[in-house]
């Protein structure tokens, strides 16, 4: 176990680099960052600036040029495509700006998805789907399709997915970016109620202040650098 | 107001791989079906060009084909003097008693042995039939084992070529010439002296007469003396009559490209379908666009059909191309009624061709009535809205 | 749910799109089916075990050349012979009939018994047969599909010979490869005939299997470099020699079969390429979500085989029920009398069908192998 005061994120001098057409584009340049467990990070910025390639990187899905990921002490960068795979389904939960939940799957079928690559067996599946479910307070819609859900409920079935796995970390890129008010406000108290009481480290890309102030700690970047932590 | 074709083109091009395997297999569809429909008219052809419309063949009542055709020597005297019929130059009656036999000749590709059919000609009968042109070697001398064999049959049996020799039991015959029959059945034949014939495969009866009456209503005549005639027992009727109910053999072949074409054309116009619906979907919003713009519903199902229509005429189109190489080649395959080879040709016409394409554009419309139709009721707001 | 509800409900989950490619595949299998049994009626005569017992011996000119009623004798006493019947083709259309739409063959009774070996009487006698010179011993089939009887009398018009006949039914026989044929005595067509001293072929049978071969020679051997030379095979090669005159028509058949299976796998893969590019950011989430490459792989070779096979089973099942249930003899007039959907030509089909499933999965997971997460991502906003 890594120790409480050990950091569950560790970046360190961090490049992203890629050709758009003929101009090289440094979409990240020398970043390195620290993020402990429990903490409900913010990355802002202008779009552009690399915050959602941070997100990508930090996440699994995109590779650094140069520099170290080491996540719960494990550098990201040196996994095969295989294993990282492996690695995300057991340690990242993610929630999308546009939900991204599977249309021909039920509200409760769409968070059983991630244990369907686990050992569990389908009552255990069913017990951890129903216990995320309720965590974000809609196991009276586990039978509905996305489409029969507000977009507020979508995102919180999509939360319950990212959570159902019990990640260390979840990133969110934009939750709020198409939600009302309300639904912005309450989505974002779930991500914050799960920092607080479930221990759960939260990265979240937004650009919308308002959101940025239910975080522990707002990263700015810009152009590929951070300007202020 | 209707929308422009470029933009249906541009739309066809754009989505090129979706639109290639809709065209390819169209393509397939409309070849097969042409050229089904090119081997029937091959073999309509080969019985329509054969005969000639002044001649009249007599054989016996009941037979279904010469080959199965008795007429006795003694008919032949009593219809030689029979006044309808036409005379020469020498006053000779002309009318031709022709003995037709089956030989068993080995296939030029060693696939074993299939029928010919041998006919004993007379010079008469030669004279009879102009549609045969001897174009290379030379006649068969009469009381000679000599045959002369259609040019088509010689590319297809062994030992037809000229010096050749074509075994008949006990007699060897030794191939002279061939002739060109224009396509008609006589390019399924072997021609050899008539008395000969009858000598060496032991016929006392001769299988057909054909005879040249004086004139149109002598032929009448002719025809009806001869079916009057109980104790003749014989059949008369024109050459060119005989030949084209021998086309019977072309129904199967018409029946075989009408269920194929069916059949075949069920899963193209799904496979149509479903790249349009696909191409619907893909195009909501841009479907959304040009109705807000001012295009009317018609306007956009009208512009659906005329790109399904489009991309199945260039599949018919290069359908009937794939097709155009088998145009004259020559096939062959079992004439129930005489148990012998015949011989005939694909012919890919041009009238085949546009029922080629018009038969591809009908599976494009009706591929794409459905997905057309189904984008000229998009709600606007909803095209808008997709994503 | 379990990964197989979860691939179903994906197969499924564009309705129209699965039935159009469910209903394509089913409709051209059912084509591919039936394109092989049409190729099998046509070349591959049914076979029968006494058939290896049997030899046909026509004249080496041709099966349209008659042969001497002499050469009886002198096969008879060729050793290995058990019987032996002249055999000779009538060809008559029967009642008023415009085609011969079953065989009529003239034999001598008495000996013929010896060679209808699978043959059992079902009604009748046979000996009443050999008594009744106008009688005829018919096929089961045939019986049933005039609704005869005992007793009936059955009228043919000779297209190959210049008599009619008037035959009486003595004696039903059912059991062999092909029950439809009317046998009747050989000396009634020699009357009407006015006696020409010829048969048409000679039917024989040997003693055993082995010893065929032997008596071929023999045949042949004993009538060589007479007027009516003889060609002796056995019966079965005999049917293989008739069905190769259908020529070209198989190369025909064959070659419309594989466009068929041709354009089957094009419309498949773009279906199922279709299929995979629209749902690209889904399968881009199912990446981020941790699914593996090859897991993938997994849904849409399941989705598009799956598809594949129920369409396949459609088809060759409805081909089958089809073309089982229905009277093909009738309709053809005996041109297309069994038209047997065999086992074998259904596991060809479905094999086919099979590998188009695994095909049409190919193309997909190459593109799908090819994306990244982020691109994937992307395609979303």
């Amino acid at each position: 176990m890594a120790m409480a005061d050990e950091p569950i994120v560790s970046i360190r001098d961090l490049y992203k680099l890629y050709r758009q057409g003929e101009i090289d584009v440094t979409a990240l340049d020398n970043v390195s960052i620290d993020i402990t467990r429990g903490e409900f990070v913010v990355l802002m910025g202008p779009s552009g600036s690399g915050k959602s390639t941070l997100l990508h990187i930090i996440a699994g899905v995109d590779r650094a040029t140069r520099g170290k990921v080491l996540v719960q002490g494990i550098n990201v960068a040196n996994l095969t495509e295989s294993e990282l795979a492996d690695w995300r389904n057991q340690n990242v939960g993610f929630v999308f700006q546009s939900f991204n939940l599977i249309p021909v799957l039920s509200a409760f079928e769409n968070v059983e998805l991630p244990l369907l690559l686990t050992q569990l067996n389908r009552r255990q599946r069913r017990q951890q789907a129903q216990a995320a479910l309720e965590l974000v307070g809609l196991s009276d819609r586990a039978h509905h399709r996305p489409d029969q859900l507000s977009g507020g409920q979508q995102q919180r079935v999509a939360i319950a997915r990212a959570l159902v796995t019990d990640p260390v970390l979840i990133v969110a890129d934009e939750p709020t970016g198409n939600l009302d008010a309300k639904s912005a406000a309450d989505v974002l108290s779930l991500l914050k109620g799960l920092t607080e009481q479930a221990d759960k480290t939260v990265l979240m890309v937004t650009h919308d202040p308002k959101a940025a102030s239910f975080g522990t700690r707002s990263l700015h970047l810009e152009k590929g650098e951070i300007v202020a932590g | 107001m209707a929308l422009p074709i470029q933009y249906n083109l541009r739309n066809v091009v754009v989505r090129w791989r979706a639109t290639l395997s809709t065209i390819l297999g169209i393509a397939l569809v409309v070849s097969v079906f042409v050229l089904l429909l090119a081997l029937a008219r091959g073999i309509e052809a080969s019985s329509a060009n054969t005969g000639d419309p002044r001649n009249i063949l007599v054989v016996r009542r009941g037979s279904q084909a010469e080959s199965g055709s008795l007429v006795s020597r003694e008919h032949f005297r009593t219809l030689r003097y029979f006044d309808e019929v036409a005379r020469n130059e020498q006053a000779e009656p002309i009318i031709s008693a022709e003995v037709v036999v089956i030989v068993s000749a080995p296939r030029i590709d060693g696939t074993g042995e299939a029928n010919t059919l041998v006919r004993g000609v007379t010079p008469r009968g030669i004279e009879l039939r102009p549609q045969v042109e001897l174009i290379a070697g030379r006649w068969f001398q009469p009381g000679q084992r000599e045959v002369v064999v259609s040019r088509r049959l010689a590319a297809r049996f062994a030992g037809f070529e000229i010096g050749g020799t074509i075994k008949a039991g006990q007699a060897n015959l030794i191939v002279v010439g061939h002739f060109d029959a224009k396509g008609s059945a006589f390019d399924s034949e072997a021609w050899m002296d008539a008395d000969e014939t009858r000598a060496i495969f032991d016929r006392e009866m001769y299988s057909s007469l054909l005879v040249r009456p004086r004139g149109p209503e002598a032929a009448t005549q002719l025809m009806k003396r001869i079916e009057d005639d109980k104790r003749l027992s014989l059949r008369a009727e024109l050459e060119v009559d005989y030949y084209s109910k021998q086309t019977m053999t072309a129904t199967p072949i018409k029946i075989l490209a009408g269920i194929m074409g069916l059949a075949m054309s069920v899963g193209a116009v799904f496979a149509a379908m479903n790249t349009m619906y696909a191409s619907v979907a893909s195009r909501t919003r841009e479907i959304g666009t040009l109705r807000v713009l001012g295009f009317s519903r018609s306007a956009i199902l009208f512009s659906f059909l005329i790109e399904g229509a489009l991309v199945a005429a260039i599949g018919g189109a290069i359908g009937c191309l794939m097709a155009i190489p088998m145009n004259g080649y020559s096939t062959g395959t079992i004439d129930f009624q005489s148990f012998a080879e015949t011989v005939f040709e694909f012919r890919v016409t041009p009238p085949l061709m546009l029922q080629g394409i018009s038969f591809a554009v009908a599976i494009g419309l009706l591929g794409s009535f459905l997905p057309a139709l189904r984008a000229s009721r998009l709600p606007v707001i909803a095209a808008l809205k997709s994503l | 749910m379990t990964r197989l509800t979860f691939i179903a409900k994906n197969s499924l989950r564009n309705g129209r799109r699965a039935l159009l490619t469910v209903s394509s595949v089913a409709v051209s299998c059912a084509l591919l089916v039936t394109l092989l049994t049409l190729q099998r009626e046509l070349t591959v005569p049914p076979e029968s075990e006494a058939a290896s017992l049997r030899i046909i011996a026509r004249n080496k000119v041709s099966l349209a050349q008659p042969l001497p009623a002499k050469q009886l004798a002198t096969i008879e006493k060729i050793p290995g012979v058990v019987a032996v019947t002249p055999f000779t083709f009538f060809g008559g259309n029967f009642r008023d009939e415009t085609v011969t739409s079953f065989p009529q063959f003239a034999v001598d009774p008495a000996r013929f018994r010896e060679l209808l070996v699978e043959g059992k009487i079902i009604d009748g006698d046979y000996v009443e047969w050999v008594k009744d010179r106008t009688g005829c011993l018919v096929g089961a089939d045939t019986v049933k599909r005039y609704g005869l009887k005992i007793g009936d009398r059955m009228r043919f018009t000779g297209t190959l010979y210049p008599c009619d006949l008037d035959l009486r039914i003595s004696a039903v026989f059912q059991g062999t490869v092909d029950d439809r044929g009317l046998f009747f005595h050989h000396k009634l067509l020699d009357e009407a005939t006015g006696d020409l001293g010829t048969v048409g072929t000679w039917y024989l049978r040997v003693a055993s299997a082995e010893a065929a071969n032997d008596v071929i020679s023999r045949v042949n051997a004993a009538f060589a470099n007479s007027s009516a030379e003889v060609r002796a095979e056995t019966e079965r090669a005999f049917q293989m020699g008739f069905v190769s005159m259908w020529g070209n028509v198989k190369i025909l058949i064959t070659s419309i079969s594989s466009v068929v299976v041709f354009t089957l796998i094009l419309v498949t893969v773009s279906t199922m390429s279709m299929a995979i590019r629209e749902r690209f950011r889904e399968l881009a989430i199912l990446k981020a979500l941790g699914f593996q490459r090859r897991e993938i792989f997994s849904f849409i070779l399941a989705e598009s085989f799956g598809l594949a096979c129920l369409g396949a089973g459609i088809g060759i099942g409805g081909a089958w029920s089809f073309w089982t249930f229905i009277d093909l003899q009738s309709l053809t007039r005996g041109f297309l009398p069994y038209f047997e959907v065999t086992p074998r030509i259904m596991a060809t089909g479905a094999t086919i069908a099979a590998l188009l499933g695994i095909i049409a999965s190919i193309a997909p997971s190459i593109a799908v192998g090819r994306m990244s997460v982020v691109d994937g991502l992307k395609t979303l906003d």
